[in-house]
């Protein structure tokens, strides 16, 4: 049964019910979950023998080669394990901008993975930031969650300015899992982002960047003589726009999200450009899964 | 600086007036609209890497150009004229010489008036700030001469024209004693002038060649009355000898022409036989190659008619009459007894002398105390010695002549009659001449020249040619200078040889003709038409050499004012247009806002 909120219909969980997340190393999980791990235990997939010793599990032992060679030895299996998912938010002013905003729509983008990590018995930690934690939910698993990781979700609000270093180093300044982390942010910020990832870095999380993009915010629709307002800081900019400033801002714009990418693609790590103007349903069943971050 | 447009005060008041709309409107200018944005990151990368000036320095700037390009406007509008910042000299009075030798042509075309005008007109340009003109002329065309600011000036400096004819007279219009004034005459030295002390001279002569007509009339060749004889005096005052060619043009005969060589300075009278041109206009003219002075080459002259008149005298015996009739020009005379009258034809006038036949002749008549008729004015009484007090001044009766001392020992009273127009009147207005236009003409002395000592004046015989003309119904005819002429006809109407009506005015007893060139006039009016012969006819005129500035050798050449003057206004208004073009290249620059 799907478990239907204000943020995605039921019809959409139902698709989204065949995706699971696709992490790019072996999980590190406790549990048991449904994706690769490098601990031996109790799968189907199997791995190696090693000589039994006393305590082991006798309905792992291997009859035939005790009748064959007369030595107790245990088969050994991959266990599947548990990913721990850390889903971030970015809940700062600069995401409530755009039709439909970014905030509204990065919400549905981490309520669908949210939802699709929790079907696949992972761990989801939902973590709202602006120019920190915003809001937290703590660690949630099975897909009974998902009303509750939707309701976290749908309360979050924009506020404050963006800094993903502060929240980061805050969120992973206790004792966290390895496992994936999900950033999804238009990445507007003023410390820019690699003080920020490099703490992941440090913690060798898998890391997803989910970039969330406005159409107006790559081509902006502006009158000849405006003062931009900051959404975040309030600063005031007094502007002649002209056909040439605008070429400068599109080819500045590119070359931010041609930065992102770049620095994501140098250590491994997912990129996906969410457009809001992509509908969402696409961005999960078909962006994402090309990108190779859902399966 | 001046403004020609409006008052100083004005201008200056325009001048910030419109410096203040722009700051105001700049400052009322509506601000940018504020539009937000999820982040201005990106725009403060992409203006990091343009280097741009500030923008309250680019405001400056544009508000700079657009004051700028409005002032210039404004300043346009107000016509400024550049001049010294002196403001000691507050008046400059200009007398400009417009007598006929200004009319003369220099080397380069044009005449000495267009050289005076120039000069007049960069004087007044070129003025000191503030300054203001008076502008006077030296044949009174400007009635009452008054300072002016600089384009009134000039407009006045552009109504004013050569005068052909007229006595030049230096205006009583600088006052003594004011320092702040400087008084210029712009002149070509010919025209002698009274000029006041402390009046500068600027002078606009240059050498020329001229020959013109000093004189010309046409007058009876004392051998032959009948014939008749026009006489042309040609001038040469060019500075060496020139040939020239005088003409005389009139009705009925082909021109004659004579053709002279003058010295230097030299006149030449000649003589032109005229008896077979028709009575009516003469115009003589002189042609000389290069002569700088049109005005004097053609003179008009009246040929009357010289048909003898036949005149019949009746009298019992009047020998002064008979002897003053048979001195007249052009007058066979024929003298009767009363008692062999008879009225007949081929008598051009009748002269009766204490006599009137019973029935009134077909002839016009003069009669001196005539008997007793029907058709005369009946008479009642005698006046007893009595003597002219009033007469007619611009009847042809008494033209050229005065009445003045006319005693009449013994005259007859007659009735009012309004056939009859009194000519001459005792003191108690008594007539003792009448004329009437009704019928034959006739003239009624109520006296006997016996008894009047008319025959003793000087006038009688102008009396008897004037009585026998008027009776003969002839022109009479007028020489007069050009200028303003009164023709003695009241209420006539005027015109050319061209039949066009002339402008005149009216006065009493007269006709007043605006001549202000050679030609030949004829007005009319109901007791008689008169001949005008308008010419220059004047050597002071003619000898346009004759100049005071002609021997100083530093006589300033003719300089003459550049046929485009750039106004301050025009380069003003360029100026504005080379601003906004300015302003548009650096709005497009993003150079202001």
């Amino acid at each position: 049964m799907a478990a239907s909120s204000a943020l995605l219909d039921e019809s959409f969980l139902r698709k989204l019910q065949v995706l699971s997340l696709a992490p790019r190393r072996p999980a590190y999980g406790q549990l048991r979950g449904m994706h690769r791990s490098r601990r031996t235990g109790s799968g189907l997939v199997f791995t190696d023998f090693r000589p039994y010793s006393a305590g082991d599990d006798i309905r792992r032992i291997d009859w035939s080669i005790y009748l064959r060679l007369d030595r107790l030895v245990l088969k050994l299996f991959e266990e599947e394990a548990d990913v721990p998912i850390y889903l971030f938010l970015d809940a700062s002013l600069s995401m409530d901008f755009g039709t439909p905003t970014k905030l509204e729509y990065a919400r549905k983008a981490a309520a669908a993975l949210a939802y699709v990590a929790l079907l696949s018995h992972d761990r989801v930690s939902l973590v709202a930031f602006a120019d920190g934690i915003v809001q937290a939910l703590p660690t949630r698993r099975g897909k009974n969650q998902a009303p509750q990781a939707f309701r976290f979700l749908e309360s979050i609000r924009a506020s404050g300015q963006t800094s993903l270093h502060a929240t980061l180093r805050e969120f992973f300044g206790s004792p966290r899992t390895r496992g994936i982390a999900i950033v999804i942010s238009d990445f507007l910020d003023p410390d820019g982002i690699e003080p920020a990832f490099a703490v992941l870095r440090r913690f060798r999380h898998e890391v997803a960047a989910v970039h969330v993009v406005a159409a107006e915010e790559r081509d902006p629709p502006l009158p000849e003589e405006v003062v931009l307002i900051d959404a975040e800081d309030g600063t005031a900019n007094e502007l002649e726009v002209t056909p040439s400033l605008l070429e400068a801002y599109r080819e500045t714009f590119a070359r931010h999200v041609r930065d992102i990418e770049a620095y994501c693609r140098k250590y491994g790590w997912g990129y996906v450009q969410a457009a809001t103007e992509v509908p969402i349903e696409s961005l999960m069943l078909r962006v994402l899964r090309e990108q190779g971050l859902l399966r | 600086m001046r403004f020609a447009a409006l008052p100083t005060e004005f201008a200056v008041l325009l001048l910030a007036g419109v410096v203040a709309a722009v700051v105001l409107l700049y400052l009322l200018k509506p601000s940018p609209r504020r539009i937000p944005v999820s982040s201005t990151l990106i725009w403060r990368r992409v203006l990091r890497s343009r280097r741009r000036a500030p923008d309250r320095l680019r405001w400056w700037l544009s508000l700079l150009l657009a004051m700028l390009v409005a002032l210039c406007v404004a300043l346009a509008l107000t016509r400024p004229r550049l001049g010294s910042s002196s403001t000691a000299l507050h008046g400059l009075v200009l007398v400009l010489d417009n007598s006929v030798t200004l009319s003369a042509r220099t080397s380069d075309g044009r005449t000495r008036w267009d050289h005076a005008v120039e000069r007049a007109r960069g004087l007044i340009r070129t003025g000191p700030a503030g300054a203001r003109y008076l502008i006077a002329d030296t044949q009174r065309q400007i009635g009452s001469p008054h300072f002016e600011e600089v384009d009134p000036a000039l407009a006045t400096l552009e109504r004013l024209r050569v005068t052909l004819g007229g006595e030049p007279v230096f205006p009583q219009v600088v006052p003594r004693g004011d320092p702040d004034l400087r008084a210029v005459l712009i002149t070509d030295g010919v025209a002698r002038l009274e000029v006041p002390g402390g009046v500068e001279s600027l002078p606009v002569f240059q050498v020329a060649d001229n020959a013109g007509l000093t004189a010309f009339d046409v007058r009876a060749m004392p051998a032959d009355p009948v014939r008749q004889q026009a006489y042309v005096e040609v001038f040469n005052a060019s500075p060496g000898p020139r040939e020239v060619e005088v003409s005389v043009t009139g009705a009925g005969h082909p021109p004659l022409t004579h053709r002279l060589r003058l010295a230097a300075g030299a006149s030449a009278g000649e003589l032109f036989d005229v008896s077979t041109f028709d009575a009516g206009p003469l115009r003589a003219a002189v042609s000389m190659a290069g002569d700088a002075l049109s005005a004097d080459d053609v003179a008009f002259s009246f040929a009357p008619g010289h048909r003898v008149r036949r005149v019949v005298l009746v009298t019992s015996g009047n020998s002064t009459l008979e002897r003053s009739l048979r001195l007249l020009r052009r007058v066979q005379l024929t003298v009767v007894a009363p008692g062999r009258y008879a009225d007949r034809a081929g008598v051009d006038a009748w002269v009766f002398d204490r006599y009137a036949p019973p029935q009134p002749p077909a002839a016009p008549s003069l009669l001196f105390r005539p008997s007793r008729v029907d058709w005369l004015p009946a008479a009642h009484s005698d006046t007893g010695e009595t003597s002219v007090s009033a007469w007619v001044r611009g009847h042809p009766l008494t033209e050229g002549l005065s009445l003045q001392d006319v005693i009449v020992s013994n005259g007859r009273v007659v009735r009012d009659d309004s056939r009859f127009e009194v000519i001459c009147a005792d003191a108690q207005r008594r007539p003792l001449i009448l004329a009437s236009l009704h019928g034959p003409r006739r003239v009624d002395a109520t006296f006997a020249l016996e008894d009047s000592n008319l025959p003793q004046q000087a006038g009688f015989p102008v009396f008897l040619s004037n009585a026998l003309e008027w009776l003969a119904g002839e022109s009479r005819s007028v020489q007069a200078r050009v200028g303003l002429i009164e023709v003695p006809v009241p209420a006539a109407k005027v015109l050319d040889l061209r039949g066009h009506t002339v402008p005149t005015r009216r006065l009493p007893g007269a006709t007043l003709i605006d001549a202000w060139e050679p030609g030949f006039f004829t007005a009319t009016a109901p007791d008689g038409r008169v001949r005008v012969a308008v010419s220059v006819l004047d050597p002071v005129a003619t000898n346009i050499n004759a100049s005071r500035f002609a021997e100083t050798p530093a006589a300033p050449a003719l300089v003459s004012e550049p046929r485009w003057r750039v106004e301050v206004w025009t380069v003003l208004l360029l100026a504005a247009a080379l601003l906004l073009v300015l302003e548009w290249w650096t709005f497009n620059r993003r150079l202001t806002v």
